[in-house]
């Protein structure tokens, strides 16, 4: 399929409008959340959380296929858990999600996750990134234990698992679009609401401590909103990549401005662009994955943001150090001929343009610049100051 | 040799390798760079194999290895632009190489015998299958004569350049100032661990492999502070896990690399529970002992402060002193045992030794040097809260 068969197809085919709609979407919810993630440096939360969820992916597909309650039996957390499960499971169905045992699996293993990555941070001297990579490897490789043990039972149904470590667009459907629309929903009214304190969160979260705000509960729910986020991504781009989906839209849209909000809302566009083109350049593709496509994508935003953003943005930048580099220069010069020209009565005394030659910041450029400026006036192969000139460099360190 | 043997040798040979570089990683910060380099060796790998046509070429890991090493410099470079924070900069260079990775599987997949899970989860169990032949003669698995050598060199540069490694790990003014430069032995350290985590892949996987450097290490780290007992720790860590996620994986019929984990995960959890002063039980009990000795502190300083009978009386100083958390009961108990209170018809008074043990706290409190408190807790107290 050629890509422009594919936008043609867009709004009668059902399979590719789902689809689109759904990465979509989870750009955007992505994009939003990561801007907070990329702010409070949590950026490598994302990549350890995706991980982290296997385990509850797994244990969650055990419940469903084999109807059996392994904890139950076990003790009376057990059954606390599947309580937990059954309610929200019951919030899920009132979303339109359908009973969908492997997302909550992945949330409660994630947020499990989250938690055991602060508590190694506040109690021991381990550090953030030594926590982040305890909790993301761990949790992977017991993951993969019941992984590797469920594809080894018989007649395990096992599609459906796989998707989740490297991602299929191809297999959402409605409801899943329908339940990322609703979470997106919820998250923004969340948003709307708590703006003014997640904002001041962020920005001082001692000064927002000192206002009486309970902090504790706003980095709960960004955090549990993040996570969320994480898990509904987790079936289009898969475990690994998720990270990219959550941070790049972010990191682009933080070259563009300083301002939360602004910030937010661009976060929101890339991820949900590099959603779009993600899916159609894949699937106009043979054996292309929607998550890798997706993520460079992404690449790509970040990489021209990077680049182009007319504030921070490396090309700009440069550009303002090369002009400051030539200003500085036809300064030194026309501090150097100012310096000539007080020794004399009277300023527009000609010299010889020839003095010139030893000094460092002296070219042909800086001279003519120095002529259209009017700061000085060039007759053959002399040169004399100006009234005009004079004054500017007498006054070159007062003005800047 | 026995495939059973030869598989479990393998595997210690692994966990060994990745916990010698993963103790330096996890004391230099830098945990996050090895699950980076692990995602980001992909794109190295695919097109080592397109040249060289098998996974255990040494070419193959040598240009595997580069990759990792672009990494770190791609992720420093990013940082350098001031741009985005270090975090950030790693999340956005690894998936980006992992995804040229998937998608170079992807768009070859007629030439390529090679399986993205493969490289992700690795299959320790077929590791024996691929011999090594030497003029026709059958000398052992080729992974465990490639691990074999990565370890031996491992461990060679480590016995090296020992002292230089801890110098620069723990203060990198110092090693530059004695003539070692940090920058080659950070990408020293790099280039090791690249080559380890690329070695390691075949056998236990990509995302693995950061378990096998972080978790001996960390876990090592709770328990000591020595950097040769953290080594020597980890090392142990790494083959108990080997050994024990073998027989798990063995007993379950599972991933051998995902019960080694597991393992490690369950060893890591206990010494995260009950490890001596840095466990989270330790701290726990600590932070409410120093709360209780705090409270007591406080009482005495009250004491000292009044001679007025009303002020010393027993209920009086329970409403008093305002303590919500710690049980009044308990202070009094405390101060009783250690004799630096005596309570005449419910009038606490401060002994000769309650006496001299206020005047040095309060002596302590106006320096305010940390180190005397406990000294002074020390000298007065039999018993501690």
């Amino acid at each position: 399929m050629e890509l422009s068969e594919y936008f043609s197809q867009l709004f009668s085919d059902y399979t590719l409008r789902t689809i689109t709609l759904g990465t979509a979407i989870l750009g955007a919810i992505c994009g939003m959340l990561g801007s907070f993630a990329v702010l409070r440096k949590q950026s490598l939360l994302g990549d350890a959380i995706s991980h982290a969820a296997l385990p509850g992916i797994a244990i969650g597909f055990l419940i469903r296929e084999y109807q059996i309650d392994p904890l139950e039996k076990v003790s009376v957390l057990g059954r606390v858990f599947n309580k937990i499960v059954t309610v929200i499971q019951w919030v899920l169905d009132l979303f339109g999600g359908g009973t969908n045992t492997l997302l909550i699996g992945a949330l409660i293993s994630g947020v499990l996750g989250t938690f055991l990555i602060r508590g190694i941070i506040n109690r021991t001297h381990l550090k953030t990134d030594t926590a982040l990579g305890l909790v993301l490897s761990l949790f992977f490789g017991f993951g993969i234990l019941l992984l590797t043990f469920i594809q080894k039972q018989p007649n395990a149904n096992q599609a459906g698992l796989d998707k989740y470590l490297f991602g299929q667009a191809a297999t959402l459907v409605e409801s899943d679009v329908i339940l990322m629309a609703s979470v997106t929903g919820v998250c923004l009214v969340i948003l709307l609401l708590f703006w003014k304190e997640f904002k001041i969160l962020l920005f001082d979260a001692d000064y927002t401590k000192t206002l009486g705000f309970n902090t504790r509960f706003i980095d709960i729910l960004i955090t549990f909103f993040i996570v969320l986020a994480i898990v509904l991504g987790l079936q289009t781009v898969g475990v690994v990549l998720m990270s990219a989906m959550l941070l790049a839209p972010a990191a682009a849209a933080r070259q563009w401005t300083n301002k939360l909000s602004v910030m937010i809302v661009l976060a929101a566009i890339f991820g949900a662009f590099s959603g779009v083109f993600g899916t159609a350049i894949s699937a106009s593709q043979n054996n292309l994955s929607t998550g890798p496509v997706i993520v460079l994508v992404t690449g790509v935003f970040v990489a021209f943001s990077f680049i182009f953003s007319p504030g921070r943005g490396i090309l700009f930048k440069q550009i303002r150090v090369y002009k400051n580099r030539r200003d500085l220069k036809l300064q030194k010069t026309l501090q150097f001929m100012f310096d000539i020209a007080k020794m004399h009565n009277d300023i527009s005394h000609p010299h010889a343009i020839k003095i010139l030659n030893n000094f460092q910041g002296y070219t042909r450029g800086t001279l003519k610049e120095l002529e259209e400026k009017e700061w000085v006036a060039v007759q053959g192969q002399k040169w004399s100051m100006t009234e005009k000139g004079y004054d500017a460099a007498a006054n070159l360190y007062n003005t800047n | 040799m026995d495939v059973q043997i030869e598989i479990q040798l393998i595997a210690v040979i692994v966990a060994i390798a990745c916990a010698i570089p993963g103790v330096f990683l996890v004391l230099r910060k830098m945990a996050l760079i090895s699950d980076a380099i692990s995602h980001s060796i992909l794109p190295g790998i695919v097109i080592g194999f397109f040249i060289t046509e098998d996974l255990n070429s040494p070419w193959l890991i040598l240009l595997a290895a580069l990759t990792g090493v672009i990494t770190v410099v791609l992720v420093e470079a990013i940082q350098k632009t001031g741009l985005v924070k270090e975090d950030t900069a790693i999340g956005l260079v690894f998936p980006a190489l992992f995804s040229i990775g998937v998608i170079l599987i992807a768009k070859n997949a007629n030439d390529v015998h090679l399986d993205v899970h493969a490289v992700l989860l690795g299959e320790l169990a077929f590791a024996p299958s691929d011999r090594l032949l030497i003029g026709g003669v059958d000398v052992g698995p080729k992974s465990l004569w490639v691990m074999g050598i990565i370890l031996m060199i491992t461990i060679g540069l480590l016995l090296t350049f020992f002292k230089e490694l801890k110098v620069s790990t723990f203060d990198v003014g110092l090693s530059a100032a004695l003539g070692f430069s940090p920058v080659v032995l950070h990408y020293g350290l790099m280039t090791i661990s690249s080559v380890t985590v690329v070695g390691a892949f075949e056998a236990v996987g990509a995302v693995l492999v950061v378990a096998l450097m972080i978790a001996p290490a960390a876990t090592a780290y709770l328990l000591t502070s020595d950097l040769k007992k953290m080594l020597v720790l980890s090392v142990i860590f790494g083959v108990t896990s080997a050994i024990g996620g073998y027989w798990i994986a063995h007993l379950l019929d599972a991933s051998i690399a995902g019960s080694m984990t597991t393992v490690l995960g369950i060893v890591f959890m206990m010494v995260y529970l009950f490890a001596p002063n840095k466990g989270l039980i330790a701290v726990l009990y600590r932070q409410k002992q120093q709360r209780t000795e705090v409270s007591l502190l406080t009482f005495l300083l009250h004491l000292n402060n009044h001679e007025e009978e009303t002020e010393r009386h027993v209920k009086h100083l329970n409403e008093h002193i305002n303590w919500q958390q710690v049980r009044s009961k308990t202070v009094l108990d405390l101060a009783q045992k250690n004799n630096l209170i005596a309570i005449n018809d419910q009038i606490v008074s401060l002994t000769q030794k309650g006496k001299e043990f206020t005047e040095l706290a309060l002596e302590y409190i106006i320096t305010n040097k940390d180190e005397n408190i406990e000294h002074m807790k020390d000298d007065f107290f039999l018993f501690r809260g």
